[in-house]
């Protein structure tokens, strides 16, 4: 399995080296090696065990040599966090193929080996478990990008490819730069004595001995600069819509679809399991950054009148879903949040994908110049709905799925985690959240309004051109995949779920720990050790499930009483109740939790 | 031969399967019998219904009210298995069963620690057993009641309430479906709007079935989508294409409001299933509105929570059942075909609030404030409904408020709280759907005859022409003023009655409320019979549009109306005189939770029609009061209403409602315009403001770069100077 997974991510570069000659040969070797590439990521994908919470598929080589003192190896592997990014790259890279397959015509070959090369780069950087190795890739897709953008772009293409390069570079040399700090600290922290760039060696020598708070924070703000630049978090998003606008389709959808989630992929694989501190600290500033984001990017979406610059504004509000679900630190949030990222990339792919048929078919962007294309072409039109409604979380598609739980986790943090004092911002950031889906559906619908419903507007042709034609049988087949994995996300998650919470888990486990120490810390609440039978009157929230201090929900009456238990095996065994409601410790057995009558 | 579980699944299966035959084959195959599978369906449907009522009456017959002090025991006694017949027990409130179909979405609550952390391909052992290996605790079993995690099933129930529901819906959607057939014929898109309308079937089935608030929510959410869908099927439309959209906002504003307070609700309650979830003979998990919460309310919450749930909610409910604030959206969503105005528009979607108010009557009863708030909303939109439906002159439109004021009428016998105020409710859903769907399929059959006009100036003296349409909007008239003994009178009059005990048991608030309904029960019949006597009376008046040969629409459109004429003359009299409907609803567990709370305030063995008399006297004079001004005033020549209309002008209330107390204009104002602007600002915002800042940084580099660049200057002098300076300052920073 390892060998098929590096195989897989090598082999659009190898498509690359034989992608020469002219057009048509070209995109069949591009198409032939995405094809290809798919199907060997599927075999991958569907055969990643449930409830595997390690990683799957390693392939794993020393590459500077066993005995030297540092650790760099070519390492790949799947776990449950890139298993589904993974996935999606390999999908929509066919449909980034298919849908230039007409309208690129100069430099074809250089152009399908760029992408080809991008996709090399995207799926090493999913699968990579070298920081090393991670970077390399980090920095391959940022070159083939560049170029698409730079040479197959519209207009404005060379500043907005400059504006994109210098903005992904300089963060994504803060991330290294915070990267490095964390394998130095670890190499001058562990008694090995071989400096480590293994990520998952990095996870558990981190986990067994944290770095202080102090250094934490430092390197926490480094990664951040270079994460939250690529997802992107408001301020830091003016390059987005820049580059969409100027990309070729093939660019917009793998931008959106793949390249974004690099940023949140990074913050899940790095910040959370090794800063967990500073991450539970930083969080609700996070939080609140990702709430602007998501409604100051929907207001700004409302009033665009160029199709795909409202898409790009969408994709940045609906990033700011995944950061908050990621930062609500709890296990629905970070669930939602992975969730969400792949459904992002589903459909804001497949509508960049849609805008891109569109201004093929019409040389225009602008809303005002189309109207009624429902008429025209009835097919382009469905899967526009299809597309629009899942990005505004209608259920039954993917988006519902992780909004749902991205706001159920969040009001879950506001409402039952926090301390008193500081649940009314949280609150307020739950609420304006919930209202991003309000505008969500307005913008999006608008847009979906204006250029296909109402009577057919059409810029002006020669009337000697036929008319414009519908979805070609290539068109369709780049888009329905895209909606196949919405609808299944939507009918049936816990297929998606299962697959990716063990490990989750496993990542964000410390951080939420921490998380929930920290607000325990500042308001004072009673922290226990060990087995202990609790009584607890008055209290709507207890600690609960095995005593590790997360504070859902529990049905308590007002003036009820639980009997809770706490297992003295579990390696923080530390729990937290609100002093005043404190009535009882005991320190015996047996464990059968029982809800006692009043 | 068929057990409830197995009609639970048939119900909303059969529509489903019928939606996804129609959209594959539809275009291609099917063609011009493209309605075959969804008439098919939801007949059936209709019939598994009409089944399960009688599995739900048959199950619930050891069901009695219980005492409210009464011992409970062991809770699994309360619980029903999820397969196979009901056991009867005697303690449990009201019946219910359930049958899970698979788990949708589930999400472990707390996070595993890293210590065994799996590592292979071979990993893949069962979460199970996985959870318990890693922590080390002696397992107590997944589903204890201490893990509570976030689990979604995909739970189905049957309840009396449920029943009704679905009994309603299939009835009322096959009866438009085969109206459709012939008010559709000939239309390019006829496959397409009876896959709309199968979807539309199975989400409202499912609605009203699925037992978990998320589930509800998500086919709220789709049976809002076939609302979009359906309004805008014209969609080259300008005026159907915004109503459609402006539809799915406002519901998703509603929405809004829903979300948090299932948000509200999961924070609460830490489950979002109504019903308690039983394994091996134990209740695992306490359902919001389960038979162990309902045996001991004490167990709901109260105070500022429950009554921001409550209210919440409601708000939801608002939205979709067009009650004051968000009614905006109704007379809009007239755009859509008549057939989909009848089913969707009418009958049943826009109940799904009063649905939703029913089904959490146990919540809204440990609020007091809330119940109030529902009243008041009611009440106040009974009135609105009706005084913005006297001045229209749009057919369509005119029923469209009056279907706002009557849903109003529901809301006000919900927020009464009483089981009479409930069962009253749903009582006037169930008369409603029918004579409300009568009227708009007949209100169709008018615009189909005359070319699709449908503003009632340009129509006058239709009754030779159409006939049947004519004698079944005049039965649907009848039982919408509430004339003894047509379908309304029962229903409304069970409303009133329950608003005056509440009344009578104190609160000037349901006096005022009690008199606002009667004013609206005149309104009502004034603006039923303008309606009808400016259409079908007077002088003939065809419009052009109809082309000169406008005559009475074919069989498969008056069957339906004459088989829905007929149900509005009788169902009333039916099911309200000999009380079976009520007895037959109180059987649902949320609704027999308020039979064990509230002291009968009123014998209620005796019809309502004898035991307050008053009451039917003045609501009966109210109705026929209005169909005597309606009368005086249309059939006559015109100068009396513009006599009137010029008097009501003068006190400002016809240029108020006339244009709809122009609520759409203020919310343009106050809403949209606003966020229109914030949105332009914003916009600007990020072109000059952020995105400025970031090419003040971009600027930076070259501009740093110039102001140092005179310091090359080449002169070896200059170089020589900065030299020695240089090392002065090193000098001085060594020593110093």
């Amino acid at each position: 399995m390892g060998n098929l997974l590096l195989a897989t991510i090598l082999l659009p570069l190898a498509g690359a080296v034989l992608a020469f000659g002219p057009r048509r040969g070209a995109r069949a070797v591009a198409l032939a090696a995405t094809v290809a590439a798919l199907a060997m990521a599927g075999t991958l994908v569907f055969r990643y065990p449930v409830g595997a919470s390690g990683e799957f598929a390693v392939f794993d080589a020393a590459w500077f040599g066993a005995d030297s003192s540092i650790d760099i190896r070519l390492s790949v592997g799947l776990d449950g966090l890139s298993l589904w990014l993974f996935g999606l790259t390999a999908l929509l890279s066919l449909t980034a193929v298919l849908v230039g397959w007409e309208s690129i015509r100069q430099q074809a070959s250089a152009y399908y080996r760029l992408l080809l090369v991008l996709e090399t780069g995207m799926l090493g950087v999913f699968a990579a478990r070298d920081i090393i190795l991670f970077y390399v890739f980090f920095e391959f897709t940022l070159i083939p990008l560049f170029f698409l953008i730079g040479i197959w772009g519209s207009s404005q293409r060379r500043h907005a490819a400059i504006k994109f390069f210098l903005f992904t570079l300089a963060g994504s040399v803060l991330a290294l730069l915070g990267l490095l700090a964390i394998v130095l600290w670890d190499h001058y922290h562990s008694p090995a004595g071989q400096m480590t760039f293994s990520i998952p060696r990095l996870t558990e020598n981190l986990a067994a001995a944290p770095i202080p708070t102090g250094v934490q924070l430092w390197i926490f703000a480094a990664l951040f600069a270079g994460f939250a630049i690529k997802v992107p978090m408001f301020p830091l998003h003016t390059w987005l819509p820049l580059a969409h606008v100027e990309a070729p389709a093939a660019g917009s959808v793998l931008l959106a679809g793949v390249l974004l989630k690099i940023g949140s992929y990074g913050f899940v694989r790095f910040v959370l399991p090794m800063l967990p501190d500073a991450t539970a600290i930083c969080a609700p500033w996070l939080l609140g950054l990702s709430v602007v984001g998501i409604v100051y990017a929907a207001l700004v979406a409302l009033a665009q009148s160029d199709i795909k610059r409202l898409v790009a504004y969408s994709s940045i509000s609906h990033m700011g879903f995944c950061m908050l679900g990621l930062f609500a630190l709890n296990p629905l949030g970070i669930q939602g949040g992975v969730l969400q990222m792949v459904n992002h990339g589903l459909a804001t792919g497949g509508l960049f994908a849609i805008v891109g048929m569109i201004y093929e078919r019409y040389h225009t962007r602008a809303i005002a110049d189309l109207g009624g294309l429902a008429k025209r072409t009835p097919r382009l039109a469905a899967f526009m709905l299809l597309m629009t409604l899942s990005s505004i979380g209608l259920p039954g598609l993917g988006g519902f799925v992780g909004e749902f739980l991205i706001l159920l986790g969040m009001f879950q943090r506001a409402w039952t985690a926090a301390p008193p004092a500081g649940a009314l911002p949280l609150r307020v950031i739950s609420v304006l959240a919930l209202s991003g889906v309000v505008l969500g559906a307005w913008y999006m619908l608008g847009l979906v309004r204006r250029v296909f419903f109402g009577p057919l507007r059409e810029p002006k042709r020669d009337p000697a051109e036929p008319p414009v034609a519908d979805l070609s049988a290539r068109e369709v087949m780049a888009l329905t995949p895209l909606a196949v994995f919405i609808v299944w996300i939507g009918l049936q998650p816990s297929f998606f779920l299962d697959r990716m919470s063990p490990t989750l888990d496993h990542l964000t486990g410390e951080a939420q720990r921490r998380e929930v120490e920290v607000t325990a810390d500042e308001r004072g609440w009673t922290q226990m050790d060990g087995r202990a039978q609790t009584t607890l009157a008055n209290g709507w929230h207890a600690p609960r499930d095995e005593g590790r201090g997360i504070s859902a929900n529990h049905a308590l009456r007002p003036s009820g009483r639980a009997t809770l238990a706490f297992p003295l095996s579990h390696p923080r065994p530390s729990a937290f109740i609100r002093g005043s409601t404190l009535l009882r410790t005991t320190t015996t057995a047996p464990l059968t939790p029982t809800r006692t009558k009043p | 031969m068929f057990d409830v579980s197995t009609l639970l699944i048939l119900i909303p299966g059969v529509p489903l399967l019928a939606t996804l035959v129609t959209a594959a084959l539809g275009r291609w195959v099917l063609g011009r019998r493209s309605h075959v599978p969804v008439v098919a369906a939801t007949a059936i449907s209709l019939a598994a219904s009409l089944l399960l009522i009688a599995e739900v009456h048959h199950g619930a017959q050891g069901w009695h009210v219980p005492e409210r002090s009464e011992g409970r025991g062991d809770s699994a006694n309360h619980a029903l298995r999820s397969s196979g017949r009901a056991t009867q027990c005697e303690d449990q409130i009201g019946y219910e069963q359930t049958v899970t179909l698979w788990t949708w979405a589930a999400v472990d609550q707390a996070p595993r620690g890293g210590q065994s952390h799996l590592r292979g391909e071979n990993a893949g052992w069962p979460r199970h057993d996985s959870r318990a290996a890693k922590t080390g605790a002696v397992p107590t079993g997944r589903d204890d009641a201490a893990s509570r995690d976030f689990r979604i099933d995909v739970t189905l129930r049957a309840d009396a309430l449920t029943a009704i529901m679905l009994a309603v819906v299939s009835f009322v959607s096959l009866v438009v479906a085969v109206y459709s057939i012939g008010y559709m014929a000939g239309d390019p898109g006829y496959w397409r709007f009876f896959t709309y309308i199968g979807l539309f079937v199975f989400s409202m089935l499912m609605l009203v079935s699925v037992s978990n608030f998320v589930l509800l929510y998500v086919f709220w959410e789709a049976v809002g989508l076939c609302s979009y869908l359906l309004i805008g099927y014209w969609y080259d439309r300008p005026a159907a294409a915004a109503a459609g959209m402006k539809a799915f906002l406002v519901n998703r504003v509603g929405d809004f409001g829903f979300a948090l307070g299932v948000f509200l609700l999961w924070t609460t309650y830490g489950t979002l299933d109504f019903h308690d979830t039983v394994a091996g003979g134990a209740v695992t998990s306490v359902g919001i509105l389960g038979q162990t919460r309902l045996a001991d309310p004490a167990m709901f919450a109260t105070g500022a929570t429950a009554t921001a749930i409550c209210l919440l909610l409601l708000l939801g409910a608002c939205g979709k059942s067009a009650q004051f604030p968000l009614h905006v959206w109704l007379p809009d969503a007239m755009e859509g075909p008549s057939p989909v105005s009848a089913l969707i528009h009418a009958a049943t979607m826009v109940t799904a609030g009063v649905y939703l108010v029913a089904r959490c009557a146990p919540l809204f009863a440990a609020s007091a404030d809330a119940g109030h708030v529902v009243a008041v909303v009611g009440g106040f939109t009974a009135v609105l409904g009706a005084v913005i439906a006297l001045t229209q002159t749009d057919l369509k439109r005119i029923l469209a408020y009056s279907t706002i004021s009557q849903l109003g009428y529901m809301f006000l016998g919900l927020g009464v709280g009483t089981v009479l105020g409930v069962t009253a409710g749903m009582f006037h859903l169930f008369t409603h759907a029918f004579f409300k769907a009568l009227l708009f399929l007949a209100a169709g059959s008018v615009m189909h005859a005359m070319g699709d006009v449908i503003d009632i100036r340009r129509l006058g003296g239709l009754r030779r022409r159409l006939p049947v349409t004519h004698w079944t909007f005049l039965a649907g008239c009848l039982a919408l003023a509430g004339v003894l003994p047509f379908a309304g009178f029962w229903s409304k009059d069970m409303i009133l009655a329950a608003v005056h005990e509440k009344a009578g048991a104190g609160g000037a608030l349901y006096m005022v409320l009690y008199f606002a309904a009667l004013a609206t029960t005149f309104l009502t019949a004034l603006y039923t019979f303008r309606a009808y006597f400016v259409t079908f009376f007077g002088v003939e008046k065809v419009p052009e549009e109809a082309g000169g040969h406008a005559h009475e629409s074919g069989r498969a459109m008056t069957g339906p109306l004459v088989i829905l004429a007929v149900c509005a003359v009788a169902v009333g009299a039916v099911f309200g005189w000999t009380h079976g409907f009520a007895d037959f609803l109180r059987q649902t567990p949320s609704i027999a939770f308020l039979d064990a709370r509230t002291a009968p305030m009123f014998d209620e063995s005796q019809p309502p029609a004898t035991a307050h008399l008053a009451i039917v006297v003045l609501s009966t004079v109210a109705a026929l009061a209005g169909i005597a001004l309606a009368a005086a005033l249309y059939l006559g020549s015109g100068a009396a209403v513009s006599r009137l209309a010029r008097v009501m002008n003068v006190l400002g209330l016809y240029r108020l409602s006339r244009g709809k107390f122009f609520f759409d204009e203020l919310y343009r104002l106050v809403v949209v315009r606003p966020l229109a602007g914030l949105a332009r600002a914003c916009s600007w915002a990020d072109d000059r403001v952020v995105d400025g800042l970031v090419d003040l940084c971009g600027r930076l580099p070259p501009a740093l770069g110039s102001a140092l660049r005179p310091m090359q200057n080449g002169m070896i002098q200059f170089y020589a100077l900065a030299m020695i300076l240089g090392l002065l300052v090193l000098f001085a920073a060594v020593f110093l």
